[in-house]
This record gives structure tokens, sequence and C-alpha cells, in this order.
């Protein structure tokens, strides 16, 4: 088991997407001026979006909605669950203030994309097959917990009238209309309705770069998430081990629903994956306009330059481990 | 030449805050604005908009004296706790005094 695991962690660490990830560290660490233009980051995001979500609509086709049903609702409620242990934890482990515990434990049960489109790579990379509708999964992961946390937050705080106090129809418009899980969403409903005959036509625009196009996503996240490096030391050391512990928890909690649902070894991986990522961009948007009084470098920070990069490196391959303990 | 006194009042804040912001901006009775992309640095740490959370803008509206007061009032009062912003207003001459 041991020596498995050394070979899946190098397996990750030594793949393109990884290394572009850390080469993006080490450029924004050295402060070299490399940047990517905004509009350059945006085209990235809608194409691997887009891609994602149709090739998962395609799989749903192939699959039958029937046998996406039980886990996407497994997936769903663990997203929303997810908030109600962590924000005690935050509040009277860490001692937070109520918004700032709702805010991040919002951020956790959330979930990262790219992380799991990496996670879909590293699979691919050790032949070990998945579902393709799991990203099924990562659609309605994305909002459940959001629309949970702003209510959390949302009760502790008093306020005056102002342009704050969107009821919850506001809350949910922007968790379910925001940008990424309109196009995660859609694409999958055009994947859906295509099928493989439509798969076939967009397959060397939307397929075969993709991995190349991840791997110069991940150089601009790994400079994004360096910069961020230095706000370690403003959140303090109860929320850098959060970081790494948490995803752990909630690692070991999504491969035990994944196999419960009946995922395959790659599927269940997914899940675990999926549990433990917190989202950095899709919940600090909303939480901006849900929950403003919420501290956004105790939210970000954790998230973006603990949780992420730990999740990239050597999570994938740990989840990835521990699925295969517990389905053998 | 036929102008006339108004205020143009300046928001430099950060891009989550936009739909707030501009929901901000009708109430108080602007009637148009305009909205630039920026990066920076300030108290609250840079701003390198490298991606959109950690960017900028530069909002700039042109409104009456009145309605510079009570915008500045409400950004004093709603936002100023809540966002990286700063806000100030300049003196100004505008023709076509009837757009604002």
């Amino acid at each position: 088991m041991q020596i498995d695991f050394i070979h899946a962690l190098s397996a990750n660490l030594l793949s393109p997407a990884v290394l572009f990830f850390a080469l993006g560290l080490a450029a924004a660490l050295i402060k070299s001026d490399l940047k990517f233009p905004e509009a350059l980051y945006v085209t990235l995001t809608i194409y691997l979006l887009t891609a994602l979500g149709f090739k998962g609509g395609v799989a749903i086709s192939e699959a039958g909605i029937a046998k996406v049903i039980l886990p996407a609702l497994a997936a769903m409620l663990l997203g929303a669950l997810i908030p109600l242990w962590t924000y005690p934890l935050l509040r009277f482990g860490g001692k937070l203030r109520p918004v700032d515990a709702a805010a991040i434990a919002a951020h956790y049960g959330s979930v990262s994309a790219v992380t799991f489109i990496t996670a879909t790579n590293y699979l691919k990379g050790i032949n070990e097959p998945y579902e393709n509708y799991a990203t099924a999964f990562l659609a309605v992961m994305e909002s459940p917990a959001i629309i949970v946390g702003v209510l959390l937050g949302k009760m502790t705080l008093d306020r005056p009238s102002s342009v704050f106090n969107g009821s919850l129809k506001g809350v949910l418009r922007e968790a379910v209309f925001g940008r990424s899980v309109v196009l995660l969403v859609g694409a999958l409903i055009v994947g859906v309705l295509c099928g493989k005959p439509g798969m076939d036509k967009v397959e060397p625009f939307f397929v075969t770069p993709f991995q190349g196009v991840l791997a110069l996503f991940l150089l601009e996240m790994g400079m994004v998430a360096g910069q961020r490096l230095g706000d370690l030391r403003k959140v303090g050391p109860f929320l850098v081990a959060f970081g790494i512990v948490m995803p752990l928890l909630h690692g070991c909690l999504g491969v035990f629903i994944g196999k419960y649902v009946g995922l395959s070894l790659g599927g269940t991986t997914l899940l675990g994956v999926l549990a433990a990522s917190a989202s950095y961009i899709a919940a600090p948007a909303a939480m901006r306009l849900s929950l403003p009084e919420a501290s956004p470098a105790l939210y970000l920070t954790p998230s973006l330059a603990i949780t992420f990069p730990f999740n990239i490196t050597i999570g994938i391959p740990v989840y990835y481990a521990l699925a295969k303990y517990f389905l053998h | 030449m036929n102008t006339h006194p108004m205020k143009l009042v300046t928001i430099i804040c950060e891009a989550l805050a936009r739909k707030p912001l501009k929901k901000l901006l009708a109430e108080a009775g602007a009637h148009g604005y305009t909205l630039f992309p920026v990066e920076g640095d300030g108290s609250q740490g840079r701003r390198t908009a490298d991606i959109q959370e950690f960017a900028n803008i530069q909002v700039e509206v042109i409104v009456p004296p009145a309605v510079a007061e009570t915008l500045l009032a409400r950004l004093e009062k709603e936002f100023f706790a809540k966002f990286a912003m700063v806000a100030y207003e300049t003196d100004i001459h505008v023709l076509r005094r009837e757009k604002f």
C-alpha cells in the first residue's frame, strides 16, 4: 500500500498540469513580472468549463439519467451539509466571528472545478477509468453550500435597510445563475441533447487540447495562489491547519459516500476530491454580494493559498489511495 | 459657453462590489455611469487584477450636488465598512445639463 501511494503521488507531482502549477508558484515567489491578461484567464476558464460540461452531458446521455440521479443527490446533500459542521468548528474552535465562520464554511462545502478537472486529468494519466458524468456532481455541488453558508451568516447579522438586504431570492439568484454554474450546467444540457454524434463533431476542439489548456490555466493559478502566500501570516495557524485537515476529512467522507452509491474507483475518487475541494471563484463572488461583512482574506487565503495547492499536489493522490483502500 | 456646474463622483473599489454599487447609484439618482477596470494598491493591499476577485473598478458618475451628497453619505454608511473603496467628488462644468 505504501509503495502504491508513492507511485500515486509521483504520478501526480510529475504531470504537466501540476508542474506548471508549481512553475506559477515559483514565478510569483521570485516576483517575476510574468502576467496573464485577464481576458486570457477568462477565456481559459470558459473553455475548461464548457468542455467539461459538454463531455459530462454526453456521458449522461450515454449512461442514462437513472444512473446519475442517486449519486448526484448524494453529492448535493453532502455539499449542503458540510457547512453545518464546519461552521461550529470555525466559530467555536477557531474563535472566528460568526459571519466569517459562515463564509468560510460556504467555501468548503462548495467545490473547485479546477481541482476536479485536475483530478480527472490525473485519473486519465494513470489509466484509471471514471464515470464521465461525474461532472454532474460538480455542477450540483457548487451552489448548495453557498446558499447554506449565506443563510447561516445572515442569521447572525442585524442589518439596517440597505442595498444588501437581498431576500432569499437574491441569494439563490446569485448562487444558481452565476457565470460558472450557467456555463457548466448549460454545456451539460447541450451535451445531453447532442449525445455522441455531437461529441464527434467537437472532439478536436473540446477534447484533444484540453490537457494543454489545463496546464496553461494552472500556470496562471499557480501565480495567483503564489501571490496570496504572504497572507498566510494574517490568517493564523488555525486556518492554515483547517485548510489541510478539513479537505482530508471531507475527502474520506466523499470516498465513503462514493462507495455506497455504487461509483467506480475513479468515480469514488472524484467524489472525494469534490468533497475535499473548496471554492475560490464562485463562493467569494457570492460572499462579496451576500455577506460583504465577511473578511475576504479569511476565506480566500485558506481556500486559494492552502487547500487548492494542497489538493492539487498531495490531496488528489491521497483520495485515490483512500478510494482504493475502501473499495478493495 | 453654456456650461453648468455639476459634481463628478469617482469611486474606486473592488470589482466584486460592482452589482451593489450599480444598485446604489440608481437608487441615489444617478442617470448613468462610466466604468473602467483598473488595478492598483492601497490600504487593503495590492490589487493585481489577475483574476476578477483581485481586480478593481473605477466608476464615475456626473450628478447634481444634492445627489452627490446623498451618494457619498450612503457610500460612507453602507459600503466603506464592507468593501475596499475610495470615493471622492470634484467640481466640473457640463454641457447639456438635462442629461444629468
